[in-house]
């Protein structure tokens, strides 16, 4: 029997898009990591698991052989490849579901856009947000966390470095945030389908109106791309599409993970109230510990081997970050939340090329949420009869529902406007 | 100590500035890493050990 025989009889039935996933998460991980770690599971088509540190960072950092790229039949709307499996329909993300040439001029154009220096400048601003969603719950002494703060606050922010306004702010919101939990075979999903047009009519009606009215955000920086050439029309609503949802739920799925193991462990919500100073070192253990994206997929180029691997053409391969990011090769205590965890290799913004292009613009959302939350209601208890978690992981795993509630303050008169 | 980066190989994780600013300067254009000066100053020498233990990329080279 060759060893590719034996590999293809690990007999995985793995599907991450079942409820039965999402609530076992932790245990599938580590499961497939020592007793399958090279796992072909035949669902949506067929695909390769990878789940060591080594495989995943060689794979993701062989993008000749393994494509991100994603086709869009323009007639059926079928998509093949791409980062998603099974392959999101109707939507290309750019630069995430890109390659080559067209990655390159795109990543070069979006990179300033991303970078520490240009996140730093949204600091404020989004810290008075944060004070701003607070101050609505504050007096009260209750809040839910995802509705309340984790998932307005990275959307609020998204849409102002774009140059929207935010009175529209939950219809711009709630397509990203459901469609990364809503199965593609449920009923509303066609209807999350739909409210993506809202979001594309919107940027092409914003990046018409800047070409007269010309300002410092994304919206104008895409109207300059579209005219002078870097992109054409189609590749506009790809590039908002990622841009949008790389900003929206990542960020809230890790945050709101975060309120929940705080909410659940006293001593080291004691440790980083004591000491925010800690909180850069915690937040990259959680970012570690979540990964709010469990696993980006890949397709075959050509028939290659790696780490004595051998890949056949057109095969997909599931890169299982959340199994890298715990795999004892690599981490001490893999499976315990060390705050002040350092060195910490650890591979959630990605690996290879694509690494995360809103990583500094992730870490700066959550660390002023979470100062926000642990200077003023640091006492918070979240209500464990009323959490809801996301009903599938398809990519993100994060919550629908985290009803809090904690000694009642004052308000400090942020505003949103 | 002296220390290096690939630049082919870094990508941008930013980890070896959380755990050195001084030594290691993060690019406003695209966040990928530099060193002003390989000679790395007694008093970061730790420090400098620990970003090369925490790339993601493996790009940091210590001599």
């Amino acid at each position: 029997m060759s060893k590719r025989e034996t590999l293809r009889q690990c007999p995985v039935d793995f599907n991450h898009t079942t409820p039965l996933y999402a609530d076992n998460w932790e245990k599938v991980a580590r499961e497939m990591r020592e007793e399958c770690p090279r796992a072909w599971s035949n669902n949506f088509e067929g695909f390769w698991l990878a789940s060591t540190f080594e495989d995943i960072s060689a794979i993701a950092k062989k993008p000749e052989y393994f494509t991100s790229y994603k086709s869009i039949d323009p007639v059926t709307g079928v998509a093949k490849g791409g980062t998603s499996i099974p392959p999101l329909p109707e939507f290309r993300a750019v630069p995430s579901e890109s390659d080559t040439e067209e990655w390159s001029r795109v990543r070069t154009f979006l990179n300033n856009r991303f970078s520490p220096a240009a996140i730093e400048k949204l600091r404020g601003r989004t810290a008075e947000l944060v004070a701003a969603m607070i101050d609505l719950v504050i007096e009260s002494g209750q809040l839910e966390f995802v509705d309340d703060l984790t998932n307005p606050v990275p959307a609020m922010v998204s849409m102002e470095l774009f140059g929207f306004p935010l009175d529209q702010w939950k219809r711009f919101a709630d397509p990203f945030h459901k469609m990364l939990f809503t199965p593609q075979d449920a009923p509303e999903y066609s209807q999350t389908l739909a409210d993506m047009q809202f979001f594309r009519e919107e940027v092409d009606r914003g990046v018409a109106d800047r070409r007269a009215h010309p300002r410092d955000d994304l919206l104008t920086h895409l109207m300059h791309g579209l005219d002078s050439g870097v992109f054409g029309q189609d590749l506009l609503h790809d590039i908002a599409f990622n841009l949008m949802a790389g900003g929206i739920d990542t960020t809230t799925a890790l945050t709101s993970n975060v309120l929940l193991f705080l909410s659940r462990n006293h001593g080291h919500r004691d440790r980083l109230i004591a000491d925010l100073s800690l909180l850069p070192k915690a937040r990259e253990e959680f970012v570690r510990y979540f990964t709010p994206v469990h696993a980006v997929g890949r397709t075959v180029t050509e028939d290659c081997v790696v780490n004595g691997w051998e890949f056949k053409k057109d095969e997909r391969v599931f890169l299982r970050y959340v199994s890298a990011n715990r795999d004892p090769a690599v981490f001490d205590r893999p499976e315990e939340v060390v705050l002040d965890r350092f060195p910490n290799r650890h591979i959630s913004f990605g690996a290879g090329m694509h690494r995360c292009l809103g990583s500094f613009f992730a870490r700066m959302m959550f660390d002023e949420m979470m100062k926000g939350v642990l200077t003023r209601m640091p006492d918070y208890v979240i209500d464990e009869a009323g959490i809801v978690h996301y009903p599938s992981i398809q990519q993100v795993n994060g919550w629908v529902h985290l009803p809090a509630s904690f000694t009642a303050g004052k308000r400090v008169g942020a505003s949103i406007t | 100590m002296r220390v290096r980066i690939i630049a082919e190989l870094c990508q941008g994780h930013a980890m070896c500035s959380f755990a050195c600013p001084e030594v290691f300067r993060l690019s406003d254009e695209d966040g990928h890493a530099s060193v002003a000066d390989e000679v790395v100053p007694s008093e970061h020498e730790f420090a400098v050990e620990q970003a090369s233990r925490s790339c993601p990329e493996g790009a940091i080279v210590l001599d």
